[in-house]
């Protein structure tokens, strides 16, 4: 969700800063992210991780190369749809969406941001847990789920929180 | 000469040899480390090749594939360091190996092999904090990590078999990978592998591998069309790799003795540089290289197949020979060779099968698997125990390892007392194995699912507990694990499940079980229900089967087994001698016990009105406790393992019904199904999943292990024997477990050997009209204070083996639900042959029930 502006703003800094200034900057703009992993969750924890991914994506060099040549659209909703947003990977690139996009690989559903915290960044990750105590609900390829799942952790390593 | 030379049959005077207690230590030490040579190189070579762009993968494609990477692989003659577990971390420590067997199944000491081809990518998530997982972590280094990360998983990211398949299924196949992904009704394990089967290493150690590729050459030449000439061809590229890999480790070892200053080690390298020359090409000549042939073999086994019960079948049969010539000539001492066997144990265990966070909760603790048998008799029905089933029954006690898992055959008809006593003895002095199994009624179970007499009586132990044809059976035994209390549930509740509320119909309606009107309608809807599982998991077997054929030759495999020579055709088309799927049917005791109570409480006494005990089902028997103290007690409602006759008719019913369930069915090689009752740690995980049952067993509560009766209600250890000795063979084709604890019993050993002994001889002679005895039976023999102890303080019992239900592993490693299983099973006091009764065991801090 980040606008064209920010991208391109960070797109600069990605090319100019040292991977160690990129770091440092990843956490700084990450604050409230990392403040939701470390403290309570609220109802904009998807919208900060992935907007946290998004921007990490667009400024780091190093977290970017991991999504060389990925291409997928993932939607993540609340059961009561309440809560939803489209993460979609393009080869280097990442952009999140408002809202459900009609065509994905992986469909997440989850009951609420807890959750989902603990089917993505728990450091026990227990998706056995999730699935069996009905709190998360996913369609599509699993492999999918496990890259966005080691993206989404080695994010929260980068910010120090895993 | 005697088969049997040995006079004190318990070998008690051999001891470990000091490098080799060393080199045990270390792999006690050692964590296991995640390898990615193989994935690595599977990945470069597939990619090299084009095949991630084929709408198929042939045989000769896959077999220049496996060549290539067995050419390439490292040539590890001896490790040299591991990782070990600190209270800070991973440190690396060093060791000295001393082994006579150069090579390994990865680069690392203990090391976890990947197949990105099946469920590797399952440890993506994790790869940046699996060496601190609490549960069985494995070391991986950051730079290993990145490997993974950039270099092998995305490139499989469509290509693993179950997004092969299901990019390739109908509607109807997707649905029913839904179906095995509730986790509730079934596991499928095609998506993981097939392996489960015994190669043939007989023709490897006799003719060597030069006479292998020479026959496949000439029958190449015969062959009328492309097909065949490619397979052949296809195991021509696949043995000319493996001898290359030898090749490469003679050369590795000759290298390394050029730079060894200490003499001792120089000599023993040279050796290896020998050795490895000329074998496996050429045919073995000793005892010990008979060995090193057998474990290059495996390697190339395992480069192909997953590590998931691979076994290595009756090596006491092939290699007697050898053994008896080395001893005549004054080469060989007893010592000598249990030293080999322990070397030739740690690297069979030198490999972990990976297994990510949520898997440990289902599987946690388990080995690779990978079963001996030893003992039972020849083709002809002849004593075919030998001095070797004794030397590897002692390795086996001094090494105390998880793998190989020990299977020990015997025959009530044809054996000897003291054959019989020196098994129960290795049992008293591991606590946990070998395993024993009665020849006559596994002979007679695999005479009724198609093997001939020679062929059923030459029969070795698959993965846990499944018999088939050493070297000839392609069987998958681990195929299907059917949740039968699911079936019951279904009945219940009307096709429906509750964890999935009233409104979702998972299968059909077989009717409100309030209003049918007997006990016999009622188990025709739990038969009805049963076979519409057991019909989901079949159809999803086959079509994963139709997957591995399309894009997992198996040329290996193909080249060490007896069929696909002769066929022209891969173990994978059907080419072995002998094909199956198996069946392994979790909770049948429960579900036995279920019905009885049913029958007994609703329809023969109208205690409670059917409707009445489904709300006590819903409520998990709160507001219920009279009904749950009946239930729970064997003599006011019968209760399978009490020799009671309409508890065990329940429990033959079912078994019976579910062997004519799939009997008729064909697999995709054109192999029968089996049924099998060994549950490995499953019967905790369904356990985990499911409501309470009508047995008295309340949600989340373990199932009972194998053919196991249900812990607590069996106070008397023979009426629980006679009642699973009454269980038909034929219609148990894929095996069975019947777990038992005893109490060791301090001071008269003697005393507790001889009850022991008699138990089990009495087990396995409890023929009558339709049984031939027990089939199998395993034991824990340890005492619930050491269990306890164990919980406290895990570190301090890393050795602690155990039965769980089917294979060994070490209590440390199993999740509370399993430990808690095991300590919670009945367990009976041999000087009375009564239960012995303890406080329930708390689950372990972290556990929860589902």
């Amino acid at each position: 969700m980040a606008s064209a502006f920010t991208r391109s703003t960070l797109g600069v800094a990605s090319r100019v800063l040292p991977n160690r200034a990129q770091g440092w900057l990843v956490r700084s703009l990450c604050q409230p992210l990392i403040s939701q992993l470390c403290g309570q969750l609220t109802d904009q924890f998807l919208g900060m991780l992935l907007g946290g991914m998004e921007l990490a994506f667009a400024l780091s060099r190093d977290y970017r190369r991991n999504i060389q040549g990925f291409r997928a659209t993932f939607v993540y909703t609340t059961r009561d749809g309440s809560v939803a947003r489209s993460a979609v990977f393009d080869n280097g690139k990442m952009r999140v969406h408002r809202g459900t996009l009609p065509s994905w690989q992986v469909r997440i559903t989850f009951r609420d941001a807890p959750a989902l915290k603990a089917f993505l960044l728990s450091d026990e990750p227990d998706s056995l847990d999730s699935i069996l105590a009905d709190t998360v609900e996913t369609e599509g390829n699993l492999n999918y789920v496990y890259r966005i799942g080691f993206l989404a952790r080695d994010l929260a390593r980068r910010l120090g929180v895993l | 000469m005697s088969s049997v030379t040995i006079d004190d049959l318990s070998l008690q005077h051999v001891k470990l040899p000091p490098p080799l207690a060393a080199l045990r230590e270390a792999y006690f030490q050692a964590v296991p480390e995640v390898c990615p040579e193989r994935a690595a190189l599977i990945t470069k070579f597939s990619l090299e090749a084009g095949l991630f762009q084929r709408d198929r993968i042939a045989v000769l494609e896959k077999a220049r594939l496996y060549r290539r990477v067995l050419e390439n692989r490292l040539p590890v003659v001896w490790h040299t360091r591991a990782h070990r577990r600190t209270p800070e971390g991973m440190e690396e420590f060093a060791f000295e190996d001393t082994s006579p067997f150069a090579g390994s199944t990865t680069t690392r000491f203990k090391g976890v092999p990947l197949y990105p081809e099946f469920l590797a990518l399952g440890l993506w998530p994790e790869l940046w904090t699996i060496s601190r997982r609490k549960a069985n972590p494995y070391y991986l280094s950051e730079a290993d990590a990145r490997t993974l990360n950039f270099e092998v998983f995305p490139h499989w990211m469509e290509h693993n078999i179950t997004e092969l398949a299901r990019a390739r299924g109908t509607d109807q196949d997707r649905e029913r990978l839904r179906l095995l992904q509730k986790l509730l009704f079934f596991v499928a394990s095609k998506p993981n592998c097939i392996s489960h089967t015994i190669p043939d290493f007989s023709r490897a150690v006799r003719e060597g591998l030069r006479a292998v590729i020479e026959d496949a050459q000439a029958r190449k030449d015969l062959a009328g069309d492309a097909a065949r000439k490619d397979f052949y061809q296809g195991l021509v590229e696949v043995l000319e790799g493996l001898i290359a890999y030898a090749r490469s480790l003679a050369a590795a070892a000759a290298s390394r003795a050029a730079r060894e200053a200490d003499p001792a080690r120089k000599a023993a390298l040279e050796e290896i540089a020998r050795i490895y020359l000329r074998l496996p090409e050429q045919p073995a000549e000793t005892f010990r290289e008979g060995l090193t042939t057998i474990w290059l073999c495996w390697i190339a086994v395992h480069l192909e197949n997953p590590d998931v019960g691979l076994s290595l079948g009756r090596l006491d049969q092939v290699l007697y020979d050898l053994y008896r010539r080395d001893v005549e000539a004054g080469r060989l001492s007893v010592e000598a060779a249990v030293e080999l066997l322990g070397y030739l144990w740690l690297k069979i265990g030198d490999h972990v099968p990976s297994v990510p966070n949520a898997g440990e909760q289902l599987f946690g603790g388990t080995g690779s698997n990978q079963a001996i048998t030893i003992g039972g008799v020849d083709g002809e029905g002849r004593d075919a125990v030998n001095d070797l089933t004794y030397i590897m029954l002692r390795a086996t006690e001094l090494m105390l390892l998880r793998d190989p898992n020990l299977n020990a055959r015997y025959h009530p008809e044809v054996h000897s007392d003291a054959y019989l006593r020196r098994l129960c003895q290795a049992n008293l002095n591991t606590g946990a194995t070998p395993a024993l199994h009665n020849d006559r009624a596994v002979i007679r179970a695999l005479a009724a699912s198609g093997h001939t007499l020679a062929q059923a009586r030459d029969y070795g132990l698959i993965g846990c507990v499944e018999p088939g044809s050493n070297g000839r059976f392609y069987g998958h035994s681990g195929a299907i694990l059917v949740n039968l209390p699911a079936a019951l549930e279904l009945a219940l509740f009307n096709g429906r499940h509750r964890r999935f509320g009233r409104d979702a119909l998972i299968s059909f309606e077989t009717g409100d079980p309030a209003s049918l009107a007997s006990f016999a309608q009622f188990k025709e809807a739990v038969r009805r229900q049963a076979l519409w599982v057991l019909g989901e998991a079949i159809a999803l077997n086959d079509w994963f089967g139709r997957i591995h054929q399309q894009f997992y030759p198996t040329p290996i495999l193909s080249a060490l087994f007896e069929g696909p020579m002769e066929k022209g055709q891969d173990v994978i088309e059907g080419g072995a001698c002998l094909n199956a799927s198996g069946i392994a049917v979790i909770g049948l005791a429960d579900v036995a016990d279920s019905l009885t109570a049913i029958e007994t409480l609703v329809y023969q006494e109208g205690r409670i009105e059917f409707a009445g005990f489904l709300d006590a089902l819903r409520h998990n028997y709160e507001g219920y406790e009279w009904l749950l103290t009946r239930l729970r007690d064997p003599q006011r409602t019968p209760r399978f393992g009490n020799d009671h006759p309409q508890a065990d008719a329940n429990a033959v019913w079912l078994i019976r019904m579910l062997d004519e369930a799939v009997k008729g069915r064909l697999n995709y090689r054109g192999g029968r199904y089996r049924v099998g009752y060994w549950t490995m740690t499953n019967h905790a995980g369904f356990g985990r999943l499911m409501g309470a049952t009508p047995n008295g067993r309340k949600a989340g509560e373990n199932f009972s292990s194998g053919l196991t009766p249900c812990s607590g209600v069996t106070p008397f250890l023979i009426p629980a024997l006679r009642s699973v000795a009454k269980l038909p063979p034929e219609a148990i084709t894929n095996g069975m477990a019947l777990n038992l604890k005893f109490t060791p019993e301090e001071g008269d050993r003697d005393r507790m050997l001889e009850s022991f002994a008699a138990a089990v001889k009495g087990y396995f002679e409890a023929a009558d009209g339709q049984s031939a005895g027990g089939m199998e039976i395993q034991f824990n023999v340890t005492s619930h204070r050491r269990f306890l102890a164990a919980l406290e303080a895990p570190s301090q019992f890393e050795q602690l083996l155990v039965r769980v239900s089917g294979y060994t592993a070490y209590f440390k490693d199993l999740n509370p639900q399993m430990q808690q299983e095991i300590i919670e099973r009945t367990e009976y006091r041999l000087s009375t042959g009564e239960a012995v009764s303890y406080e329930p065991v708390p689950l372990a801090k972290g556990a929860s029930h589902g």
